[in-house]
């Protein structure tokens, strides 16, 4: 195991490096530098854009600035925005990364429990009259045109219903003259749902390791989900800042459940044919003879199963954080990552953009390893070595 | 590798006593162009101890009336009339609950595709003991279910070990005795094996077999052995019961059967079936196939196939009469079949 991650981790180095490199040699496409685009401003003077070519290491020859570059990433510095002068990209980039994980991964998380959950009730009451219905939103949502399906989303709940915020991640109005910073109080709020989360996880393994019967064990589940979800919904509502986290909350709802419902449709009909295909196998009909309740074939037999077509669509699902969260984030303006990449494109910000394709990168690899280590744990056939 | 059932529980037996009752079982399985009439009218006794044949070609329906007997059948399948007696009482009249509670725990079976009956992603250990967790819920601790699971691998000469193993690490043999072994696990009083060497080699098969047979009449369960070649469960059985179409066409004591087979269906089945063990058979071909049980032949449904078929085998249907000694036939010319090898010689 240790042998194995040391060397996927070295892979991955490798594989960064090209992709960054792939990044700069884009950069380097671009006609002119940045210190051209201060030309044409008549309040810089000519020094300053020659210091700033000198700061900024563009006098050096190509290979030296190539090999700047790469080593200045990995030391965690992507050089500064233009649109955002003098902010550094990593500085930028790291105050609008929380609000897209979060977004992802709620949304992400979410759509795949939910669709794995009727995905697998679905294909395990086969022919029911609700599988046609499931069935049918699940392809609509599948096949439906993205960003016209979040803009529909956003005027029925937003603007016609009125249940949530249109747009953005907080309401100015409210936030005039508070005493808290959204970033900060963001942070908090993830740092305690991953407590939360963390506490779940221990939970559940000593119920598992503990309960002596399986009513028990229902009931230690039951009570360990309440403890969890009360607790971190007590400890915000006793928190001072409690209105203006109920704020951030309330405009999460929308763009979580606008992308979550996308990733849901796929998910349960994937699920639904990867749980009819393993119904089919002989150790279904072994489960049966053996006189086993059919919620443990269902469950411990059928769907434990179907999970390993579905988590490699959940890797797969990972390439969507770029373009899924540039939608969202547009249709929503949820200034997340997405949206910031959107800017900084258009307005040529080219370290900005570059910084956040190596963030987005780094995501990427980083979600393959989990999932790899993932399917070992899954599926004891494959083995890492 | 030692092999002991010795710490396995025994069962007194009493061969007169039946155990199991199929009782003129009809079953067919429903489809868009109509009914496939794969179970029709089968009528057969398992006794206590006794270890039953059933031979035919496939798709004779053999599987379906093992499934039939576990009610494991498919959804568009139909009971459409008969009985299944285990101790006198009718399993077609049970809750599917009460059903799925007599699964294994009376009747355990051993599949065809017994090499896939392991779900590959839990050791075979886990998967024996969810036996043990589903039938003795509550009667075994952990460390009594590992050495009850210890005593079945040793029965069927597995290392204990092997139950830390996933399914992928045994080889094909090791699977089977495996899968022996987990079917023994509640001591269940008959054991359906439905083709449970076929995908093994010859070798293998023919050890795996007697290594059955062996704990089979050691710890006094009944059996009944399914398979396409009437040479391999010839050995083991003894009664033998030859399907054809759906049917039971012939039905008696392995030796009988096997010596002088009465229904020209057997006769032919067991005269195209090579044997390594016994003396060389002159090889009789066996032309045609198995008709579609969509729409079965009318009389008796070997009769297209049939060297001695008459005008009346198209029309009337033979019954299953006894011709003495407890030997089942269902031809109306079962007296002229000895005359079959010299006509098949000329
Ligand atoms: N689920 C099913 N639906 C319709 N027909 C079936 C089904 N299962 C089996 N059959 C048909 O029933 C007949 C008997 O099949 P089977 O019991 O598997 O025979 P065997 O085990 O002797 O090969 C075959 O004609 C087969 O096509
Ligand atoms: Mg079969």
């Amino acid at each position: 195991m240790i042998r194995f991650l040391a060397r996927r981790l070295v892979q991955m180095a490798l594989l960064f490096v090209v992709f960054l490199s792939i990044v700069w040699l884009l950069l380097q496409a671009m006609p002119g530098d940045i210190s051209d685009t201060l030309v044409g401003n008549p309040d810089i003077p000519r020094e300053v854009r020659f210091e700033l070519r000198q700061r900024l290491g563009l006098d050096q020859p190509l290979h030296i600035q190539y090999i700047t570059y790469i080593t200045n990433f990995f030391r965690g510095e992507m050089g500064v925005s233009f649109s955002r002068y003098p902010a550094d990209v990593s500085t930028v980039i790291w105050q609008h990364l929380p609000r897209t994980i979060v977004l992802f991964l709620t949304a992400t998380v979410f759509a795949f429990w939910l669709g794995f959950k009727s995905g697998k009730l679905i294909a395990w009451g086969r022919g029911g009259r609700s599988e046609q219905a499931f069935i049918l939103g699940g392809v609509f949502l599948q096949t439906v045109f993205y960003p016209w399906f979040a803009i529909v989303m956003m005027w029925v709940f937003g603007f016609y219903l009125g249940w949530f915020p249109i747009s953005r991640f907080i309401d100015a109005r409210l936030w005039q003259g508070s005493p808290y910073d959204a970033n900060d109080l963001f942070e908090q709020m993830i740092l305690s749902t991953l407590l939360v989360t963390v506490v779940y996880v221990v939970g559940r393994v000593l119920i598992k390791r503990f309960a002596t019967t399986v009513t028990m064990e229902a009931r230690l589940r039951q009570a360990l989900v309440l403890v969890t979800v009360g607790g971190l919904i007590l400890f915000w509502y006793l928190h001072p800042a409690r209105t203006y986290v109920a704020d951030i909350a309330h405009h999460t709802v929308l763009p979580v459940v606008t992308l979550g419902l996308v990733t849901f449709g796929a998910t349960m009909l994937l699920t639904r044919s990867a749980m009819l295909e393993t119904l089919g196998e002989d150790y279904i009909l072994t489960a049966r003879a053996k006189g086993l309740p059919d919620r443990v074939i269902r469950d411990r037999h059928a769907a434990r199963n179907a999970m390993l077509p579905v988590t490699t669509s959940l890797v797969l699902s990972l390439a969507f954080v770029i373009g899924g969260g540039i939608v969202t984030e547009s249709v929503f303006s949820w200034p997340g990552t997405g949206q910031l990449l959107l800017q900084a494109v258009m307005v040529s910000d080219i370290p900005l953009a570059a910084g956040i394709l190596a963030v987005t990168g780094v995501l990427a690899l980083v979600g393959h390893l989990v999932a790899d280590v993932l399917y070992t744990v899954l599926d004891p056939r494959i083995r890492i070595t | 590798m030692t092999i002991s059932v010795e710490n396995l529980e025994t069962r007194q037996v009493d061969p007169t006593k039946p155990l199991l009752e199929v009782d003129r079982l009809v079953m067919h399985y429903k489809i868009k162009a109509g009914e496939v009439s794969a179970v029709e009218d089968v009528t057969f006794t398992v006794h206590q101890g006794e270890a039953v044949g059933l031979v035919g070609e496939s798709g004779c329906g053999k599987t379906s009336v093992a499934l039939s007997l576990m009610r494991l059948l498919p959804n568009n399948a139909e009971y459409v009339s008969g009985q299944i007696r285990l101790d006198g009482e009718d399993l077609l009249q049970l809750t599917d609950e009460e059903m799925r509670t007599r699964r294994w725990k009376d009747i355990a079976m051993v599949f065809q595709g017994a090499m896939n009956s392991w779900n590959p992603v839990y050791r075979v250990g886990d998967q024996i003991r969810e036996v043990l967790d589903t039938h003795f819920r509550g009667q075994m601790t952990y460390e009594q279910q590992r050495e009850h699971m210890e005593r079945l691998f040793a029965a069927v000469g597995l290392p204990g070990e092997m139950l830390d193993r996933y399914p992928h690490e045994f080889s094909g043999g090791m699977r089977q005795r495996a899968v022996i072994a987990m079917a023994l696990a509640c001591s269940p009083q008959l054991i359906i094996a439905d083709e449970p060497t076929t995908a093994l080699d010859v070798i293998v098969q023919d050890q795996i077999l007697k290594e059955l047979k062996r704990i089979q009449t050691e710890l006094g369960m009944s059996i009944i052995y399914i398979s396409h070649d009437i040479a391999v469960i010839a050995e083991v059985t003894d009664s033998l019961g030859v399907m054809y179409a759906g049917k039971l066409v012939e039905y008696g004591p392995t030796t009988e059967v096997f010596a002088r087979p009465k229904h020209p269906y057997a006769y032919l089945l067991l005269k195209s079936t090579p044997s390594i063990t016994g003396p060389r058979r002159q090889l009789a071909p066996l032309e045609g196939e198995p008709p579609d049980l969509l729409a079965p032949p009318t009389g008796c449904r070997f009769h297209p196939r049939c060297p001695f078929a008459t005008e009346r085998c198209a029309i009337e249907e033979p019954p299953l009469a006894d011709i003495g000694g407890g030997h089942r036939v269902a031809c109306w010319h079962w007296e002229q079949v000895p005359d079959l090898e010299e006509a098949l010689l000329r």
